[in-house]
């Protein structure tokens, strides 16, 4: 679907290479390990299995997100069901060059659906996902996405039959029209 | 005292603001504009009186605060006067220290908070640890609510909330993190901003739920409502 790239315009974000996250979120992991002090080593497994494990998939049309060692899971959704997007970097992200995207869909839960981390184009990411969520562009720009054929036969057909539908018509009242004259004029000449 | 102690005091801020850019690599810009979404409308900071609505909550904290500090300081000086003389410097450091803390946060808080208001999206960046920068498209949107409290009456400001659908569980509080939702803290023009995110959710055909593309798409254009009408106009008996 080249249509969808040329969305992105001059943003160089290509988002079928993000399968992995980057291997500076590992660093931040271990960062945030350190801080929960004692509890380091049950921590530190924890995001490790989870930084090993984690998985991205961009398609066309939504992202694909798995991780999980024992317990895996698996998220899937639609860039159209995108309802608000939030970066979030806290100072250590800062340093380390990454953010934390988090995608909202309309659920009754106020924590983000999905949190990709580890995109070292945080900004990239977030142009991307903003260019196909709805109401991104104006509404004549609408036909230029992936359903712009099929909806723009669709008013033509329609605007087809009625400009059909009009001379038909006009055809027909021409022919009252001569009609009633022809009888008029032979009432008159009755008369 | 004033003028001195001004200059003393953006000196001092200045300071704290290059640490916050420098080391914190806190941006000192406004955030991107989404792209393609038409102009910008705005692109500012809140108003000025938002920064004097915080420092009146400030002054009666720090009063309350420091009453109380003092307050307890003097009753020891008035049981004990040694060690009333020896704890001073804990007392008053304590009464002080946090306020100065107190005044600068308020001012980096202010200086932190970003809103981009363009013709199709908002962007909200707030935060100086974790600073989260916040994207919603006004055809996501359900609902503004437009709040104002007597104080904020006063500064001529309000807190405009824009919600977009699904839950959470503060979001009724209106809390600043809480998800689905923007917060527009503090800003002047809150009418003009309802009234122009209110318009692109009025003329939007989907529910904000992701399914106009299919409801867009039977809907009749100028030009076929042209055709109709020379249609009328041609059975229209003359």
């Amino acid at each position: 679907m080249e249509s969808g790239k040329g969305l992105d315009g001059p943003a160089k974000f290509d988002h079928r290479a993000v399968t992995r996250p980057d291997p500076v979120l590992l660093k931040h992991y271990l960062i945030l390990s350190l801080c929960s002090g004692p509890f380091f080593p049950v921590v530190f497994l924890a995001h490790y299995c989870r930084y090993i494990t984690l998985r991205y998939r961009f398609d066309d049309d939504g992202i694909w997100m798995a991780w999980g060692v024992l317990f895996k899971r698996e998220i899937n959704l639609a860039y159209r069901r995108v309802q608000d997007i939030n970066v979030t970097r806290g100072v250590i992200q800062r340093w380390l060059g990454l953010a934390s995207v988090a995608v909202q869909t309309a659920s009754a839960n106020s924590m983000p659906e999905m949190k990709i981390e580890g995109v070292l184009d945080a900004d990239g990411l977030r142009d991307f996902l903003y260019a196909k969520m709805r109401g991104a562009k104006g509404q004549s720009d609408a036909p230029d996405g992936a359903a712009g054929d099929g909806g723009a036969d669709g008013p033509d057909e329609a605007l087809a039959l009625l400009v059909e539908i009009r001379d038909g018509v006009s055809s027909l009242r021409a022919r009252v029209d001569a009609l009633e004259a022809t009888r008029l004029g032979d009432n008159g000449a009755a008369s | 005292m004033s003028k001195t102690a001004d200059r003393a005091g953006r000196w001092v801020y200045r300071g704290v603001w290059g640490v916050l850019v420098g080391w914190l690599r806190v941006p000192d810009e406004a955030p991107n504009v989404p792209p393609g979404s038409g102009d910008v409308v705005r692109s500012l900071r809140p108003a000025p009186g938002f920064l004097s609505y915080l420092k009146v909550g400030f002054w009666v904290l720090a009063v309350i605060f420091d009453v109380v500090i003092i307050g307890i300081w003097v009753l020891i000086l008035g049981a004990n006067p040694i060690a009333g003389a020896i704890t001073a410097p804990v007392f008053w450091g304590l009464a002080i220290i946090p306020d100065i803390f107190a005044y600068v946060a308020l001012h980096v808080r202010f200086d932190t908070t970003w809103y981009v208001v363009t013709e199709r999206a908002v962007r909200i960046r707030r935060g100086v640890w974790i600073i989260t920068e916040n994207t919603i498209t006004f055809e996501n949107v359900q609902n503004v609510s437009v709040r104002q409290g007597p104080l904020q009456r006063h500064f001529g400001i309000a807190n405009v909330l824009v919600q977009t659908a699904g839950g959470g569980g503060s979001a009724a509080e209106g809390g600043t993190s809480a998800g689905h939702q923007g917060l527009l803290e503090g800003v002047d023009d809150a009418q003009t901003l309802r009234t122009l995110i209110m318009q692109r959710a009025e003329v939007s055909k989907g529910a904000g739920l992701g399914d106009d593309r299919e409801d867009s798409r039977g809907t009749l254009g100028p030009a076929h409502v042209a055709a109709l009408r020379e249609i009328r106009d041609a059975l229209a008996t003359t």
